[in-house]
């Protein structure tokens, strides 16, 4: 296995899939289960989950980019692991059309922003995105979060994924 | 119905609340601190399921099954690990952040028993200090892995307590256990919630108070206004223009201005109630800034003053503008610095109680007992109040005036509850004052050789919505313009305004943090253009034993400002050699008040009935150690030992007024104080005395700082007993643009207890790296700050240079030892010398703070 460097960073998907269970096409967005990205994973790191979306294994992955740069969605990006907040949501559509795609989808609503102390949290298009940099990890945007959008990946405050 | 485990209990609740209000309200686990609520500082971090977790995030309905563990549930094998590696690397100070950094250490050495340093800054960086500058901290987590690997506490690397002695501060333990209590950790029987309505707007005239709705909420014990005042309405920490309550037909000066105070059983029905109040109010133009505030048709911020200038200030020697218009070189520049929110991690609290006596008594966080006490007592009408200290969680000047304690003794006094009021830390954020924003001008004359001839200045300050400490910031920024050299023309003008903005008053550096800026950059300009180093030009110019400072005062056989300067000259001259970007600074800052203000110290030694001495002096420990301090000189000026000591908290019944916690001036001024006691008891002692046959007996030692007020009529005057002096400098990767080390070379005097000293130097430094490179207290058009803590840009754990701490240790003055004060100084040489270096790496003079263009600085900002 390639050698690890600290702080570590590894790929995450920003999608939870919530459409794929209910609509075909599903949202032009997010993960279309197409399975590039585990084909590109020379370390097992990355596979399709039970619904069919792609998942990342924190422990596996060495952060090395070719999921991300193949994925025909732009759904996954490189961040740093010890940011276990995350927004599970790529979709820019309006609230009103990303909410009906998805039960999980950000609907840009901005309570996170809102509630965010250190202001990491910004809507853009109408999507929440996390500045990892000045991000506090308390995991507030995710508690208050109605969408279920922003997670906790170790499964503290929020379901895993 | 909510089940979880805490400390490997099982607990079931009803309520959903957060898991913080939870652990404090219901379990009464009080290491587990309230410093925001907000998700931002860390203080309130407990391990939920292996993974640290700010316990003010999760509501007990999302716990289901959890366990929750806290510094109660540590081991006691784990809690005598960590009180030792914290003590030993002196991580310790207002202590207030240590059981969240207490848990990260655990969480982290659970997972990870030999972490790198930076795993180590990575376990750490969600929780803020405000006062160690990280680096002791971090020391401790190393220290703590270490002995966790060996199996075996070894025993303290130093523990003989004299002076010089690099002891575990004596309060190690209890900060580390979370045992030792803030006023927030108080619950007494039958207590009650006070908080205040604040103004909607900053400068509206109240037209009328409807209480009614509000005073039948069930479970409201009281709604108060300004008619239910016993005493006096306006209190101040030295002018008297800081309103409990508006009254009606009073204007309001700032959105912190309170209306009313509610009191009920729990918070919910305050705040509820508070809602219910209705207040009719003639919105009026506000005063935004010192522009407004100066215009001839300013609205005025105050009814009763003339005009909105608070304070003005001159001080002249020589001839400045004679002096510079011979110089050979003149450099003339503008410079501003920024609004500063102290930050401390515990927001602000009084408990306040009727006693049995009829007294009330406050337990307050504060920097003077006796502050406390006689302004409640103002407010009372009545001299029956005492005051007491718990535990200070950070002041840094910003805990010197009247915020809650006021409230609470009204509250107190009117019905007869126990009652607790506290800030939630959006109303910290606003309310008490801050670093004053100045605006400055200045010109420096040198000659050929880079001597100063003459410096002549002016500089405008906003002192917000009350004087609090403005005058005297004002004075003492003018005071310590000139800056630490030899010259004798120096010319000042200072003018403070009113504005509605929010107060601002003391913040450590009390004005020279913002001067220094100016003189120091004006002082690197100045060496390129005569051609000389930065490090040469302080090297000519610094003022040395028996030199005259530009205000007079002929300085004593203890200054050390070129010990410092040489202290750090062989790294200057090596990061220079190897092409880096290197600012270096210089300051002076003065031990106690001075300027002709009475500045007594004074130490009350008792022997009680356990056959120990007890040191009382009303001197508030707000962090920085000062038992440690007095205990080291009491075992260095006795024959006693550290376990015949026992050092007591603050209070205003039977410890003497020694005077605010400002300045400088507690290990000095209460130190000599102490000295002197010492010389009395020995007295006794020498006679062969027993402990256990002195029962009983007290000594009192007193000590008065003296000096001569500010223009007084003789030739030196004496400004300050004493000042320290120090060089900072500040190496930039130039790859990276970042910090790669900050050198703070002091001259302390003689150094009490070196490991407390150097704690000073890093805490001050990283304060100041916020204050130069990224820390901001914005303030919008309806003169609102920002109410998140988290937004503030204090720097976190991960983000630290490496700072190395020298102190110099130049033996000195006769009193005390030989020690002088370090708390302020250590704040104040760092931003000039970190802008001179982002000033070598990009040729950009900078003369702004924030600095801009840096790599510290916000996205898109």
């Amino acid at each position: 296995m390639a050698k690890k460097k600290f702080p570590f960073r590894a790929a995450v998907v920003a999608c939870n899939g919530g459409c794929r269970r209910t609509q075909t096409p599903g949202c032009e967005y997010g993960c279309i289960g197409c399975g590039k990205c585990q084909e590109a994973c020379k370390f097992g790191a990355v596979h399709l989950n039970e619904i069919g979306v792609a998942q990342v294994d924190e422990e596996k992955c060495i952060a090395c980019g070719k999921c991300a740069k193949i994925c025909p969605q732009q759904v996954i990006h490189i961040h740093e692991c010890a940011n276990y907040i995350v927004v599970k949501c790529s979709n820019r559509n309006n609230g009103k059309d990303a909410g009906k795609m998805c039960s999980v989808s950000c609907i840009g609503c901005g309570i996170c922003e809102k509630t965010c102390t250190a202001e990491a949290v910004k809507v853009q298009d109408h999507l929440a995105v996390i500045d990892e940099a000045v991000c506090l990890g308390c995991g507030m945007c995710a508690v208050k979060c109605p969408r279920h959008v922003i997670i906790d990946q170790r499964g503290i405050l929020t379901a895993k994924y | 119905m909510y089940t979880f485990f805490v400390n490997g209990e099982k607990k079931t609740t009803e309520k959903k609340q957060t898991l913080l209000r939870f652990l404090r309200d219901e379990l009464h686990l009080t290491s587990v601190k309230d410093g925001c609520s907000q998700g931002a500082c860390g203080a309130c971090t407990v391990i939920i399921d292996g993974e640290t977790c700010k316990s003010c995030v999760p509501t007990t309905d999302r716990l289901e099954g959890r366990h929750i563990i806290t510094v109660e549930g540590l081991t006691e094998w784990e809690s005598g690990v960590f009180t030792y590696a914290y003590g030993e690397a002196g991580a310790v100070q207002c202590g207030f952040c240590i059981p969240g950094m207490v848990i990260c250490t655990k969480a982290l050495l659970d997972k990870n028993p030999d972490p790198t340093d930076e795993e180590i800054k990575y376990a750490l960086r969600n929780n803020y200090c405000r006062c160690t500058g990280y680096v002791k901290i971090i020391a401790a987590v190393r220290l703590a892995a270490k002995i966790m690997r060996e199996g075996k506490i070894p025993p303290p690397g130093a523990d003989d307590w004299k002076i010089g002695s690099r002891v575990h501060r004596l309060d190690v333990e209890e900060k580390v256990c979370g045992t030792g209590k803030y006023p927030d950790d108080y619950y007494p029987e039958g207590m009650c919630y006070g908080t205040a309505l604040r103004s909607r707007y900053p400068r509206a005239r109240v037209l009328s108070i409807d209480t009614s709705a509000a005073e039948k909420v069930p479970g409201v014990v009281a709604v108060l206004t300004a008619k239910d005042i016993p005493g006096q309405n306006k209190i101040g920490h030295i002018k008297h223009d800081q309103y409990t309550l508006i009254p009606i037909d009073g204007l309001t000066h700032y959105l912190g201005d309170a209306i009313a105070l509610v009191a009920a059983e729990d918070m919910e029905t305050a705040e509820k109630a508070k809602k219910l109040i209705k207040v009719e109010y003639e919105v009026l133009p506000a005063v935004h800034n010192i522009k407004e505030a100066a215009a001839p048709d300013a609205p005025k911020v105050f009814d009763e003053e003339a005009s909105n200038i608070q304070a003005h200030k001159y001080v002249s020697r020589g001839n400045a503008k004679e002096a510079i218009r011979k110089s050979a070189h003149v450099i003339t520049r503008h410079f501003e610095t920024p609004w500063t929110e102290h930050a401390f991690l515990e927001p602000e609290c009084a408990v306040a109680c009727v006693e049995e006596d009829g007294f009330v008594k406050i337990i307050s966080t504060d920097q003077s007992a006796y502050c406390t006490m006689n302004e409640c007592s103002m407010v009372l009408g009545t001299d029956n109040v005492r005051c007491e200290n718990a535990l200070v969680g950070g002041g840094f000047g910003g805990k010197e005036d009247m915020t809650v304690q006021h409230h609470a003794a009204l509250i107190a006094y009117l019905t007869g509850r126990p009652v607790k009021v506290r800030l939630t830390r959006a109303e910290s954020i606003l309310i008490h004052p801050k670093r004053h924003h100045f605006e400055m001008d200045f010109t420096m004359g040198c000659d050929e050789n880079g001597k100063i001839m003459g410096v002549k200045a002016k500089v405008l300050s906003d002192t917000g919505a009350f004087a609090s400490l403005g005058g005297p910031v004002l004075e003492r920024a003018c005071t310590h313009a000139a800056g630490p050299y030899a010259y004798e023309n120096f010319e000042i003008e200072g003018i403070s305004y009113y504005t509605n903005n929010p107060p601002a008053g003391a913040f450590r550096g009390f004005g020279v943090t913002q001067t220094c800026f100016a003189t120091e950059t004006l002082l690197n300009m100045m060496a390129d253009e005569v051609g000389i180093s930065p490090w040469e030009i302080r090297w000519r110019n610094a003022i040395r034993p028996g030199g005259v400072l530009p205000n007079g005062q002929i300085v004593d056989e203890s200054t050390g400002l070129a010990e410092t300067l040489e202290a750090v000259r062989e790294e200057y001259d090596r990061a220079v050699r190897e092409g880096k970007p290197v600012g270096i600074a210089c300051a002076m800052k003065n031990a106690g008040v001075g300027v002709g203000i009475p500045d007594w110290g004074r130490v009350r030694l008792l022997v009680e009935e356990d056959g120990k001495l007890h040191i009382y002096s009303g001197a508030s420990c707000i962090g920085q150690g000062l038992g440690t301090v007095l205990v080291q000189i009491v075992v260095t000026n006795t024959d006693l030992k550290r376990e015949d000591i026992v050092y007591e908290r603050s209070n205003t019944w039977n410890a003497p007024d020694s005077g605010t916690t400002s300045g400088s001036r507690q290990t000095l001024v209460t130190g000599e104080a102490c000295r002197r006691a010492c010389e009395k008891l020995m007295e006794v002692r020498s006679r062969g005395k027993t402990l256990a046959e002195m029962a009983g007996m007290e000594f009192q030692g007193e000590y008065l700082a003296k000096t001569d007020p500010l223009g007084a009529d003789v030739p030196n005057p004496v400004s300050h007993v004493a000042y320290g002096y120090a060089t900072q400098m500040c190496v930039l990767d130039p790859k990276t643009g970042k910090i790669e080390k900050i050198i703070a070379a002091h001259d302390v005097g003689k150094a009490i207890n070196p490991l407390s000293c150097e704690g000073q130097i890093e805490g001050g430094v990283v304060m100041s790296m916020g204050y130069a490179l990224r820390e901001r207290y914005p303030i919008d058009e309806n003169l609102k700050p920002t109410e998140k803590y988290g937004a503030l840009g204090l720097f976190r754990s991960h983000e630290i240079p490496e700072i190395k701490a020298i102190v110099v240790d130049k033996p000195g003055l006769n009193v005390a030892c030989g020690a002088i004060g370090i708390g302020e100084i250590t704040s104040i040489p760092t931003a000039p010398a970190i802008a001179d270096a982002y000033f070598r790496l990009d040729g950009k003079r900078r003369t702004s703070l924030p600095l801009e263009g840096t790599p510290y600085g916000r996205k898109g900002e």
